[in-house]
C-alpha cells in the first residue's frame, strides 16, 4: 500500500474512534468533572473540590463496600484461575465425549449471571430451598449451613457460584494456551528424565505466560465490576453486607447523589487499575512490550 | 498405575460435568411442577409435567418481548462492532500513522476501565441523544464497551493478512474501499467469528447497562424483564420462577448448542491471537 495520495482509506478507523469518543472517552472526561460537584441530576451542579472524596472516607456503607468487593474479587479471580488450570490439565488429553464434557464445563458461562444469581436462590434459600429440603430428607437439615447467616459464609457462596459459572471460560482459555505447546517438548524433557511434576513446573508452566496473563487480568477486571450475579444472589443484602461497589454507584445514581456516584466510580476505577497493572507487570515476559 | 490414574480422571471429569448441569436439572424439575406441590411429597428428583407454567409465566412476565429487544440489541451492537471494527482494524494494520495509532493506544489503554464507571455520565449524555429507553442507544453502549478488544483482533488479524493480494487486486483497477470489502473483509471471517462468539453472549445478557438505560418496561431485554418479573413474585410461586428463567435460557442455549463446534475453536483462536 504504498500509494501517495491520501485516499479516504485511511481515515477508515475514523467512524470507530469517533464513537468511541462520543460514548465513552466524552462519558470518562466528563465523569472525572462531575466527580468533583455535588449534583444531583436535577439542579446546576456546584464545584466542591474534593469534599466528595473525602466523604467517601467517611462513608461507612462505601467502606464496607470496597472490603466486599475487593474479598470477592480476591477469591473468585484466585480460585477462577485455580480451578480453570485444574479443568484445562485434566480436559487436555484424548479421551471419549471430550467435546462432551468441555461444552458441559463452558455452558454455564453463556447464561446471563443474574439467572444464574435466581437459579442458586432457588436451590440454596435456607428454609425453603432444594437443597434445604434435600437434606430434610436425608434427616440432616441441623448440616444445612446457614450461608445467610454471616458475612464470610455469604462472600463464600457468592464467590463458589462465580466460580461455578466461569470456571468453563478461564479452562478455555487455559485449553488454548496448553495446545499451543508443541509436543516435541515435552518428549525432550522427558528423555532428559524429567517427571511429571518437573515437565509441569519447567515445561508448562512458562508456555503458559499469555493464558495466566489474560485470565488473570479479565477475572480482575470482571471480579471486582461485579454486578448481576449479587443483584439476583443476594441483592445486596442481608442489610448491606455484601452489596458490592458497582451496585452502590446505580444506588447512589438513583439516590440523586449523582456526583458523589461518579465520584465513587473514579476510586473504582483506581481500585481495579492498581491490580491490574501489578499483574500484568509481574506476568510480563521477554517479548512483550 | 497408568491405568489407575487414567480411570480416576475419567471420574473426576465425570464429576464436574455432572456438577455443572445438576443445577440446570433441578431448574427445569422445579419448572415443571405444578403450583400445589411442595417439596414434601415424592420423588423430589420427577417432576409432575405441569407445563402450565410455562404459558404463565410466557405470558406474565412479557418474555417475548423480551426477547425480541434483546435480539435487536444484539444485532445493532454486533453490526457496529464487526463493521466500524474492522474498518479500523484494517486502518491501523495497514497505515500506522500518526493519527491512527494515537486512536488505537487510547482504546487499548481504555480496553481494562469497565463500563460501569462511566454509566452515571453516560446517561446524562444519552437524556440528551435522546437515546434512553431506545433499542439504538442500547446498541451502541453495548457494542463500544466491546469495540477496543475487537479493533484488537482485527488489527492482529490484518497485519497477518499478505500485502500482495490487495495489490494485485489494485493492479487490476479495483479502488481501495471496494478492495477492502470486497477482498479484506471475507479474509477476515475467522477473526469475526471470534469477535461474535466473545461479546453476543454478553450483549444478550447485559444487565448492568440495562437497569440505567432501559427503564420502559416496553423496552427492557431479558434479564431485566426477568429480575422485574422476580421481584414482583419474590419468594412466592417458586414453579413459575423456575418456568420464565428455562424459557430466558432456552434461546442462548439453542444458539449454544448449534455452533458449539465453531464456538470452541472460535474461542480458542480468538483468545490465543488475542
Amino acid at each position: 500500500m504504498r500509494s501517495k495520495k491520501i485516499g479516504l482509506h485511511t481515515f477508515m478507523a475514523v467512524p470507530a474512534f469517533v464513537l468511541y469518543g462520543l460514548f465513552f472517552i466524552y462519558p470518562l472526561c466528563k465523569g472525572i468533572g462531575m466527580s468533583f460537584t455535588n449534583w444531583d441530576g436535577l439542579h446546576p451542579a456546584q464545584f466542591v473540590g474534593l469534599q466528595n472524596f473525602l466523604d467517601f472516607f467517611h462513608d461507612k456503607r462505601a467502606l464496607h463496600d470496597v472490603i466486599t468487593t475487593v474479598v470477592f474479587a480476591a477469591g473468585s479471580a484466585t480460585l477462577l484461575n485455580v480451578v480453570g488450570l485444574i479443568y484445562a490439565l485434566l480436559m487436555n488429553s484424548k479421551f471419549k465425549g471430550k467435546s462432551f464434557a468441555r461444552m458441559c464445563i463452558y455452558m454455564p458461562a453463556i447464561i446471563s449471571p443474574l439467572i444464574m444469581g435466581y437459579i442458586w436462590y432457588l436451590l440454596l434459600q435456607p428454609q425453603r430451598g432444594f437443597v434445604y429440603h434435600m437434606m430434610l430428607r436425608m434427616g440432616k437439615e441441623a448440616m444445612f449451613p446457614n450461608w445467610l447467616g454471616s458475612f464470610g459464609s455469604v462472600m463464600l457462596t457468592l464467590v463458589l457460584v462465580n466460580v461455578w459459572q466461569y470456571a468453563g471460560m478461564t479452562m478455555v482459555v487455559y485449553l488454548a494456551g496448553l495446545q499451543s505447546i508443541p509436543v516435541e517438548l515435552y518428549e525432550s524433557a522427558k528423555i532428559d528424565g524429567a517427571n511429571g511434576r518437573q515437565c509441569f513446573k519447567y515445561v508448562t508452566m512458562p508456555l503458559l505466560g499469555t493464558s495466566i496473563r489474560i485470565n488473570i487480568v479479565t477475572n480482575i477486571i470482571g471480579s471486582l465490576s461485579v454486578f448481576d450475579i449479587i443483584m439476583s444472589l443476594t441483592g445486596g443484602g442481608p442489610g448491606y453486607q455484601t452489596e458490592s461497589l458497582s451496585i452502590y454507584i446505580m444506588r447512589m445514581c438513583y439516590g440523586s447523589k449523582t456526583g458523589y456516584s461518579t465520584a465513587v466510580a473514579m476510586i473504582l476505577f483506581i481500585i481495579i487499575l492498581v491490580p491490574v497493572l501489578i499483574s500484568m507487570r509481574l506476568t510480563r515476559q521477554k517479548g512483550d512490550d | 498405575m497408568r491405568h489407575v490414574w487414567k480411570t480416576l480422571r475419567m471420574l473426576l471429569i465425570v464429576c464436574i460435568c455432572f456438577i455443572s448441569l445438576v443445577p440446570f436439572y433441578i431448574l427445569l424439575v422445579l419448572s415443571l411442577n405444578s403450583p400445589s406441590r411442595n417439596f414434601y411429597e415424592g420423588n423430589m428428583f420427577v417432576p409432575d409435567f405441569s407445563l402450565a407454567n410455562y404459558r404463565e409465566g410466557w405470558e406474565k412476565a412479557s418474555i417475548g418481548r423480551a426477547m425480541i429487544n434483546s435480539g435487536w440489541i444484539t444485532i445493532i451492537a454486533l453490526l457496529i462492532i464487526v463493521v466500524f471494527g474492522a474498518m479500523a482494524g484494517y486502518a491501523i494494520g495497514r497505515y500506522r500513522n500518526k493519527f491512527n495509532l494515537i486512536g488505537y493506544y487510547i482504546m487499548i489503554g481504555c480496553m481494562m476501565i469497565p463500563a460501569i464507571i462511566i454509566t452515571v455520565p453516560l446517561y446524562s449524555l444519552m437524556i440528551k441523544l435522546h437515546a434512553i429507553n431506545t433499542l439504538w442507544g442500547m446498541g451502541c453502549v453495548c457494542a463500544v464497551s466491546a469495540l477496543p478488544q475487537a479493533i484488537f483482533i482485527f488489527t492482529g488479524f490484518v497485519r497477518q493478512l499478505p500485502v500482495e493480494i490487495e495489490e494485485a487486486a489494485i493492479i487490476d483497477g479495483c479502488s481501495k474501499w471496494k478492495c477492502f470489502w470486497k477482498i479484506v473483509f471475507p479474509l477476515l471471517k475467522p477473526s469475526i467469528s471470534a469477535v461474535i462468539i466473545l461479546n453476543g453472549f454478553g450483549i444478550w445478557n447485559n444487565y448492568a447497562q440495562a437497569v440505567f438505560f432501559l427503564q420502559d418496561p416496553k423496552m427492557h431485554n431479558v434479564p431485566l424483564a426477568l429480575s422485574v418479573y422476580f421481584q414482583q413474585f419474590a419468594g412466592a410461586h417458586w414453579n413459575l420462577m423456575a418456568a420464565t428463567a428455562v424459557i430466558a435460557i432456552i434461546p442462548v442455549l439453542v444458539v449454544f448448542l448449534i455452533f458449539q463446534k465453531n464456538l470452541m475453536s472460535g474461542l480458542t483462536d480468538g483468545a490465543v491471537k488475542g
